[in-house]
């Protein structure tokens, strides 16, 4: 493709993620100036919906990748990981942030959000949830703040993050572990209202460990995809222990999660190919099969497509597990229905759009992404070959 | 103050409701607009709303002498659970179980998070989703009055003294009394003494109570002692994950400098 092509393909694209953002921002003026009812679905039966599923549930789990590259990295120092962590950092802060935007969307009455921190509230997920959340974002600021304060050339506040640094990861970690498995206390509170396919005592460790599986899973989408959209040479090396590391969680995770239906003994509504066991079946093949399928060819792991499929795969699992459980399968003993409305969906897709812009800007400005550029393409023009056969 | 409860004994019920205006004029709610709706036509509104903290419900059933329909009716109000999973689940305390029954909510606090709603087994708290400025709206069991000795604006105004109120130890006992002297006129459970731990509101009936559209097969156990078990763990969770992962950094760090020959140490140290 000739690069005045590239060019305008990756303005259009740009200005599509700025249209989302807009549009997304338009509609939380008018949330704010009018009531949540004018722009969401959410009803006195079903309060939460596609919000909470997502923006909350979703957006927490796939923001994993934060502590679970940092854990890799920094603390097993496992050959190769340090340089990735930078860009599981930024993914990881970009999710949780936006997860705060969206927060302050859907919650009712947020100009009263300081008050969780005035308030003591043990026996409460929620609460539970938000300290941990609230520090954890604190924590992936100071984790990711050495680039931005190096690329303004203040270097002093660097020398004093860095002589802690491992202390923050650590505690990054344990803050995380705690708060990724509370979203699934979240949703043990409500045995009559989520599914028996979903609602298991074992929700808090099924969610963490879900949310240590997308860690690496993200972390393979984001390096090819960085890699392939900046022409530079995937470091397979990494993406070839990500994988590894990404089969063993699968093969854990999907073990508990049958393991789990079955010992509970509600094995058999799996098999009744209702609304509810068909979400279930398409949660496990996608999410958990499909991959593991992937995962076990011969030689994937030279592969970085077959590779990114794999783990595209895990993190659509992840997110379905999300929607299944919290709003696509729950029921209400009510009159009411609930079905998010697209101005619902709109500002969690603007949020997104959000992000990839962030991350785009970010990975041009800070030092993410230092891995070798890919040899030029054949279609480059004979003078430019030339040119640099000379140099 | 020993905990109150009240009875709703559904068979004394005409479907007046008194009770419902009573609330309004107490807790100082605006009226509405009715509309008819598909389903128990007579029934107005057609659940809870932030204006309304109980309904009387119309089941029309086939539950006359003769098996003709018949109007059964039922009332919705807060239950005030002895175990409230929505008091366990807000995260800042707004609602709170006071010692004398009444689970009574504190808008100040409120952030507007809604899992106290998610939390209800029985669908009750309600949000102002059409306001700017919202808050969640349910039942006060009159608490202001029960302070100074009154008993609830529902009960006191009930014609046929379908409510009944006092000490929830009298309540259990005059239940089941009533079920006892008359097992013809009623089914024999009582809606409210086992269902998730027991609660505040004793509800009574002549016909099994999903049929009157009731929540059925609850759980005896509350649902807070599936969360705070876990919950109660936190603390040690976090000082477990925080001490395990220091000592594996601390055996890495020790193993890399063992190997000092071990090329990525050295190239990753520039690298940050």
């Amino acid at each position: 493709m000739a690069t005045a092509d590239r060019v305008r393909r990756g303005r259009a694209i740009l200005l599509l993620l700025w249209g989302l953002v807009l549009a997304a921002v338009v509609a939380t003026i008018v949330r704010y100036a009018t009531g949540i009812a004018t722009i969401a679905n959410v009803n006195q039966a079903y309060p939460w919906g596609w919000w909470v599923g997502f923006d909350m549930l979703t957006r927490i789990a796939l923001g994993g990748v934060g502590f679970t590259m940092a854990a890799a990295g920094e603390i097993f120092d496992i050959k190769g990981f340090r340089p990735i962590v930078r860009a599981a950092l930024l993914v990881g802060l970009l999710w949780y942030l936006t997860y705060a935007a969206v927060l302050m969307v859907e919650l009712g009455r947020p100009w009263m959000v300081w008050i969780v921190f005035f308030s003591w509230a043990p026996t409460s997920a929620m609460f539970e949830v938000a300290l941990c959340a609230v520090s954890y974002i604190t924590i992936l600021v100071l984790e990711f703040s050495p680039l931005v304060l190096t690329r303004l050339g203040w270097t002093m506040p660097v020398r004093w993050i860095n002589a802690v640094y491992l202390l923050i990861v650590i505690t990054g970690v344990s803050l995380s572990s705690l708060h990724q498995s509370s979203l699934g206390t979240l949703l043990l509170l409500l045995p009559t209202k989520v599914n028996p396919l979903w609602h298991s005592e074992l929700l808090p460790v099924l969610f963490l460990l879900s949310a240590i599986m997308a860690g690496p899973a993200m972390m393979i989408v984001e390096h090819v995809l960085a890699t392939h959209f900046l022409r530079l040479q995937p470091r397979m090396d990494v993406l070839r222990s990500l994988t590894r590391g990404l089969t063993v969680l699968v093969v854990v995770y999907l073990v508990l999660r049958l393991g789990d239906v079955l010992y509970r003994g509600v094995g058999d509504a799996t098999l009744s190919f209702g609304f509810e066991a068909r979400w279930f079946w398409l949660e496990i093949v996608v999410g958990l099969l499909a991959p593991l399928a992937l995962l076990l060819v011969p030689n994937i792991d030279r592969n970085k497509w077959g590779m990114f499929a794999a783990a595209a795969c895990v993190l659509i699992g992840v997110v379905l597990n999300r929607l299944n459980a919290a709003v696509v399968t729950m029921r209400v003993h009510s009159w009411e229905t609930y079905r998010p409305a697209i101005t619902e969906v709109l500002i969690s897709v603007g949020a997104v759009a959000g992000m990839v812009l962030a991350y785009i800007y970010l990975v041009r400005w800070l030092p993410i992404h230092t891995e070798p550029s890919l040899p030029p393409e054949p279609e480059t023009t004979p003078a430019g070959t030339l040119a640099q056969a000379v140099s | 103050m020993a905990p109150k409860a009240m009875i709703q004994d559904n068979t004394r019920c005409i479907g007046c409701r008194a009770c419902m205006i009573a609330c309004k004029a107490w807790n100082d709610l605006p009226g509405d607009v009715g509309s008819f709706f598909a389903g128990p036509g007579y029934q107005n509104p057609r659940d809870l709303d932030p204006h309304n903290y109980t309904v009387i419900t119309y089941a029309g059933i086939d539950a006359g002498p003769n098996g003709q329909p018949d109007w059964v009716f039922g009332r919705l109000l807060c239950m005030h659970c002895l175990e409230p999973a929505c008091a366990s689940a807000c995260p800042t305390t707004a609602l709170t179980k006071t010692p004398d029954g009444p689970v009574v909510f504190n808008a100040w606090r409120c952030i507007g998070c809604r899992y106290c709603m998610q939390a209800c087994p029985f669908v009750v708290p309600k949000f102002d989703f059409d306001k700017v400025v919202p808050a969640i709206h349910k039942c006060t069991f009159c608490a202001d009055r029960i302070q100074i000795g009154r008993e609830p604006a529902c009960a006191q105004v009930c014609p046929t003294d379908a409510i009944t109120f006092g000490d929830r130890d009298d309540m259990v006992k005059e239940a089941r009394r009533r079920i006892a002297s008359a097992p013809n006129r009623y089914v024999p459970h009582i809606y409210g003494l086992d269902e998730v731990g027991g609660t505040s509101v004793l509800h009574l009936s002549s016909v099994p109570f999903e049929k009157l559209g009731y929540p059925a097969n609850l759980p005896d156990k509350p649902p807070p002692v599936l969360t705070t078990k876990v919950l109660h763990f936190t603390p040690k969770i976090f000082g477990t994950v925080w001490v395990t992962m220091a000592v594996v950094a601390m055996i890495v760090k020790r193993r890399f400098r063992f190997w000092a020959h071990d090329e990525h140490e050295a190239e990753e140290h520039g690298d940050r």
